[in-house]
């Protein structure tokens, strides 16, 4: 990707990321008043999956490029470069795999 | 990797001490960085006291002071001594800003001068410039205008053209902003840094030239523009009061919409 467009991904991936965040947190203080079967059927609604998904995506395109960021800055090996960068990619695939098997499951009671 | 860590030899020691002869009330203590590429010596601050009912205003004056009177070994560049050169570019009292316009009277307690941060040392106070000048090459900073250079007819601009040339003409290149700049210490062989990028900027905004195009194709690149991550200690640093940071931001901006 090009330079460019990779700045334009991070910045717009803060946008998009804003309302998320805000509706998150509002969500979670929310969540202290109900209960245990109110919380697991707010997640497992086809709402409570997308906006987790749509979260989870939009976040992780958000550290992948932030991270990125900061090896450019840092990291001036090129080996060590392409060592971390494919470390990162796997923590950040196995992170999107436990959290699509975790929705799974939830979803699937 | 990035070194966080000041290697061995370039470790700062005490250096000598230079007393007044004067008995004088009125007396200010400059210490100043020194290192010669003659010895194998480490780098160290020597300390002069200089009588400022002696001595000019600015702290340049009494740099020169030091040199004419205390040390001639002490070595700086200086030129103009009225802020449009951008020769005595140093790091005064923490900041990096022209010795001929810092006033000492600024400056609360000893003065202490460092040559601009993160540069090779030529010797004492002078750096070695020489990747910014190749960097400032590298942008074309001139007007690109095949159709102009044809015929000999005025190359007529708008007034509200040349307002958007206001902000950036004026950057003498004394690189106190890029030297400020800690994506610029980080990556100074990539990174064009601020006081460059503000000169590209200047050519980008010049309604007369013909290569806006190329020139951000040129520039777009991770690293050439993108290691600015809006720290402003360019604008905070610029001793003639420019927005180096706006400008690029600028730059960013123009990139994206092409």
């Amino acid at each position: 990707m090009s330079a460019k467009n990779t700045w334009k991904l991070h910045r717009w991936s803060t946008i998009l990321l804003l309302p998320l965040v805000v509706y998150l947190f509002l969500k979670i203080i929310h969540l202290s008043t109900l209960s245990y079967q109110s919380i697991l059927s707010e997640f497992s609604s086809l709402w409570g999956v997308g906006f987790i998904l749509i979260f989870t995506v939009l976040g992780l395109i958000h550290m992948n490029t932030g991270v990125h960021e900061i090896l450019d800055d840092y990291v001036h090996s090129d080996v060590a470069k392409k060592v971390l960068n494919a470390v990162i990619s796997i923590f950040f695939l196995l992170i999107l795999i436990f959290v699509c098997l975790s929705l799974l499951l939830m979803f699937m009671g | 990797m990035v070194q966080f860590n000041l290697p061995d030899n370039s470790k700062l020691t005490d250096g000598d001490y230079y007393k007044s002869e004067k008995d004088n009330e009125n007396i200010k203590k400059f210490k100043i960085y020194r290192w010669s590429p003659d010895d194998e010596k480490n780098p160290r601050m020597d300390t002069y006291e200089v009588d400022l009912d002696d001595c000019g205003p600015m702290v340049l004056d009494a740099v020169m002071k030091i040199k004419s009177e205390i040390d001639t070994s002490l070595t700086f560049r200086r030129s103009c001594r009225e802020g449009i050169c951008g020769s005595c570019a140093m790091n005064i009292d923490g900041t990096n800003t022209l010795a001929c316009t810092k006033a000492i009277s600024d400056v609360k307690g000893d003065v202490k001068i460092y040559p601009l941060p993160h540069m090779p040392v030529i010797k004492d106070l002078v750096t070695n410039l020489k990747t910014l000048y190749k960097q400032l090459k590298s942008i074309k900073p001139w007007l690109i205008n095949k159709k102009q250079s044809a015929d000999d007819t005025e190359n007529i601009q708008s007034r509200d053209d040349r307002e958007k040339l206001d902000g950036l003409y004026e950057c003498i290149l004394c690189a106190c902003c890029s030297t400020s700049c800690p994506s610029y210490w980080w990556n100074s062989d990539k990174y064009l840094g601020p006081a460059v990028l503000l000169q590209s900027y200047r050519w980008l905004q010049d309604s007369r030239d013909e290569e806006r195009k190329e020139r951000l194709k040129e520039l777009d690149d991770t690293f050439k523009v993108y290691r600015c991550h809006t720290i402003m200690n360019c604008t905070q640093a610029c001793p003639k009061g420019l927005n180096p940071a706006k400008a690029i931001a600028g730059i960013k901006q123009m990139i994206a919409q092409q």
